[in-house]
């Protein structure tokens, strides 16, 4: 089922948080709501469940209008951010609660409990309480207890901030396998740009209240609208070069690095300021566009090596390469940038 | 020892002095005065030895006092023996009375006085005047009924120059109930335990404690924690505020204005008055209406403080579980029953056992408002051991009596302390959760 926001406006006394936001997630489709804290992403999910209420906008699911409907009746899975399971209820009871209050019979509770453990893959924990669990277990518990009654949307509020590193990469992948098991359309909201890339369909990039950009992970990654999208998404993040345009070209105001205008570009008038946007992965010891610099930093990622490179006037490009490179802290080089892979922002921003 | 252990006993010292001094000391007087029989008739530093009318009617049927010593000891007689005749002697009598009543009289004994008279005036030489008569015969008058002895010895030696030998047993059990001072007893609890009055007491107890508790202290409070929670902030604010004056003010001005409500020119009765209800006193009126009005008075105090701990608990319920419910499909009373209530075991808990234990004890309201009246219809135990040792109409103030009934309150109020643990599975509460990866 799609969900539909339309002109979404949220005020908490007089602050607005949220304004003016439309969205639309397709059938089956998982949606990421990526940004940094305080963004309203947040916020937006809990629209959608209905704790929170709308000040302005329409939100269907499919075709019906729920922008008025208590949360108790939008049919909902929410998995919170520290899971929320009822403390006092084992396993079992935590899952099965929201047939309960439905008033299913005892025994298709337990039939329906039994088949949404063994899809998380808890059928043995039912009898514990949730405080005798792991982070890992809660968090299967919390999605069996979302998916139980087959709700229309399955929402996610940074479902795995509160797992260690290696928990959130199998949860990652278990997630991703329910959402695609089951076919529901989900919302995740998170502020780890690689779990939204890794796990969702496409990305909504929020800021301030606002979505920048709506568009599939790699799209995104190649194409962000603007610099703040380009900065947020990639790890480590994207190099950013003061430029001005000069005959055909956009250079640094000491010529450190010089790199040709595309075509598209060659109508710019000499003077305009361009913001060059470099992916470290673009900047290696082979590449065309030369500059020299000297290497003030390496940090081994194991795979992978990181350079800061600081150049003549103190601009720092940073480098991704993978491990070999036979070069030191301090040592002067001379590296390359691959023309094609620069993004070129204006004045304010957007990309052109 | 450290100077810091020294100094750390420094800073105890005056917390443990008034410990000791305001708790400590109290319950153990308690405790040992239960096992005594003081009251303001015995006094609280000693006694002697007297034969009352009192003493005597107490030993009659007993066992260990032979019936014949306990009527000998119940009257006056007179005996001629060489003591009163040495003071004949000395006396302003005729020596040839003298000789005659030694050789005609000595060594009997007459029931009275008036019996040795009429033997006297037989006598050849007895005085000539009838008052000289009663002189003399008064010199033979023997008796230990009314008169004090300082130790158990005098007085058994006195009982025996009186009555002749006495057995040890018998001895005994007549000094015991001679003894005018307080003794050790357990007969407080035999007494306690087959009177019908505090049967009474017991029943009324055990009443008042559960409507309080089931009606206000809990039930009530948990409604208005309920209710305040889903309240706005600020009205919320003012209900519980509104409910915290009566525990804030002073307990006789609170008193006071419930009496002035109840009295029979009071508010309830100018209001009833031309709706043709007869004026009346409400706190006295029936034994309902006291009990109703001890119940709300000791209520509206005792709401409030289930009300903070109560709102307290559901409020440290993380909000997201909260908001978990409601998307689970749970409306408002399912998310009480099944979220909010169980979360409140633990303060429930407390809250009965604490306020079970303070009603048991305190009496303050219900002495500022009935007195336990009308009649005794709304005495209970602390305050029925409060009249009993301290204040009653009779003047007789029982401590001792008045003491062990304090001591089943406190003995009763830790046994229910225990039976509430038990209850509530006070283990499994502060128990660690297990953790497993």
């Amino acid at each position: 089922m799609d969900i539909r926001i339309e002109n979404f406006t949220k005020r908490f006394d007089k602050t607005t948080v949220i304004e003016d936001l439309s969205l639309t997630v397709r059938d089956g489709e998982m949606m990421a709501l990526l940004g940094p804290s305080g963004c309203g992403k947040s916020t937006t999910l809990f629209a959608i469940c209905g704790v929170y209420t709308f000040d302005e906008g329409r939100l269907f699911f499919g075709e019906r209008d729920v922008t008025g409907l208590a949360s108790q009746k939008r049919n909902v899975g929410v998995v919170f951010q520290s899971f929320a399971l009822y403390p006092h209820l084992t396993v079992a009871q935590n899952i099965g609660f929201p047939l309960k209050v439905r008033g299913e019979s005892r025994a298709e509770i337990d039939r329906q409990v039994r088949s949404a453990a063994e899809m998380v893959r808890v059928p043995e924990l039912l009898d514990r309480r949730p405080g005798q669990l792991s982070g890992g277990q809660q968090q299967r518990v919390a999605l069996a207890r979302a998916l139980i009654r087959r709700p229309d949307v399955l929402l996610m509020d940074e479902p795995l901030a509160n797992l260690d590193a290696k928990l959130r990469l199998d949860m990652r992948t278990e997630i991703r396998r329910l959402q695609q098991e089951t076919g529901i359309t989900a919302i995740l909201v998170t502020h780890d740009q690689v779990e939204a890339m890794s796990m969702c369909d496409r990305i909504a990039i929020m800021r301030e209240g606002r979505i920048l950009q709506i568009a599939a992970p790699r799209d995104m990654y190649d194409r962000p609208d603007d610099t703040f999208v380009a900065g947020f998404l990639g790890n480590p993040p994207i190099n950013f070069v003061e430029t001005q345009v000069v005959d055909g070209h956009c250079r640094t105001q000491r010529d450190t690095v010089r790199v040709p205008l595309p075509e598209r570009l060659i109508g710019l008038p000499a003077g305009a300021k361009l913001t060059l946007g470099v992916r470290p992965e673009f900047v290696q010891p082979s590449h065309h566009t030369r500059f020299t610099g000297r290497i003030t930093f390496i940090e081994s990622q194991g795979r992978e090596d990181l350079f800061d490179l600081e150049l003549e006037d103190g601009t720092v490009l940073r480098s991704i390469q993978s491990v070999g490179a036979r070069v030191g802290v301090g040592d002067a080089v001379e590296w390359g940038i691959s023309p094609h892979d620069v993004l070129f922002f204006d004045d304010a921003g957007q990309r052109l | 020892m450290t100077r810091q252990a020294w100094l750390g006993f420094g800073f105890l010292a005056p917390a443990t002095l008034f410990v000791v001094a305001f708790f400590l000391a109290p319950v153990v007087m308690t405790g040992f005065f239960a096992f005594t029989n003081m009251s303001t008739a015995t006094g609280i530093t000693g006694g002697t030895y007297r034969i009352t009318e009192g003493v005597i009617s107490r030993l009659a049927g007993s066992e260990d006092v032979p019936a014949p010593l306990i009527e000998a000891l119940g009257q006056q007689q007179s005996v001629v023996d060489p003591t009163g005749l040495a003071a004949l002697a000395q006396g302003d009598f005729d020596a040839a009375f003298v000789a005659e009543l030694e050789e005609e009289l000595g060594g009997r004994t007459f029931a009275s006085q008036r019996e040795l008279e009429g033997a006297i005036r037989d006598l050849d030489n007895r005085p000539r005047r009838v008052r000289d008569i009663k002189a003399a015969a008064e010199l033979f008058e023997r008796s230990v009924l009314n008169v004090d002895f300082a130790t158990q010895a005098d007085f058994a030696e006195a009982i025996q120059a009186y009555a002749g030998p006495v057995p040890d047993t018998a001895m005994t059990a007549l000094a015991r109930a001679a003894y005018t001072g307080w003794s050790m007893t357990t007969d407080n609890f035999s007494r306690l335990f087959n009177s019908p009055e505090l049967g009474t007491v017991a029943v009324n107890t055990v009443f008042y404690i559960f409507a309080t508790l089931t009606l206000f202290n809990t039930g009530f409070a948990l409604v208005l924690a309920i209710t305040t929670f889903y309240l706005p902030s600020r009205q919320a604010s003012f209900f519980r505020t509104v409910w915290l004056l009566p525990r804030i003010s002073p307990p006789v001005l609170y008193v006071l204005l419930w009496k002035w409500l109840a009295w029979d020119t009071g508010f309830l009765n100018a209001v009833l008055e031309p709706l043709g209800v007869a004026g009346r006193n409400w706190m006295f009126d029936s034994e309902t209406s006291a009990w109703t009005f001890v119940i709300l008075i000791n209520g509206f105090v005792g709401a409030s403080m289930g009300m903070i701990i109560l709102s307290s608990a559901i409020r440290a319920i993380p909000q997201p579980i909260l908001y978990a419910s409601a998307v689970d499909g749970a409306g408002r009373l399912q998310q009480i029953r099944h979220i909010i209530l169980p979360q409140l075991r633990w303060p429930l808990l407390f809250i009965t056992s604490y306020q079970t234990l303070s009603l048991l004890t305190s009496f303050e309201y219900i002495l500022l408002s009935t007195d336990g009246g009308p009649g005794s219809t709304t005495e209970v135990w602390a305050l029925a051991a409060y009249h009993t040792a301290l204040r009653n109409y009779a003047g007789n103030l029982q401590y001792g009596y008045g003491a062990a009934m304090a001591l089943v309150l406190v003995v009763f109020g830790i046994a229910m302390s225990f039976v509430y643990l038990r209850l509530f599975n006070f283990k499994a509460l502060v128990g660690r959760p297990r953790i497993e990866q």
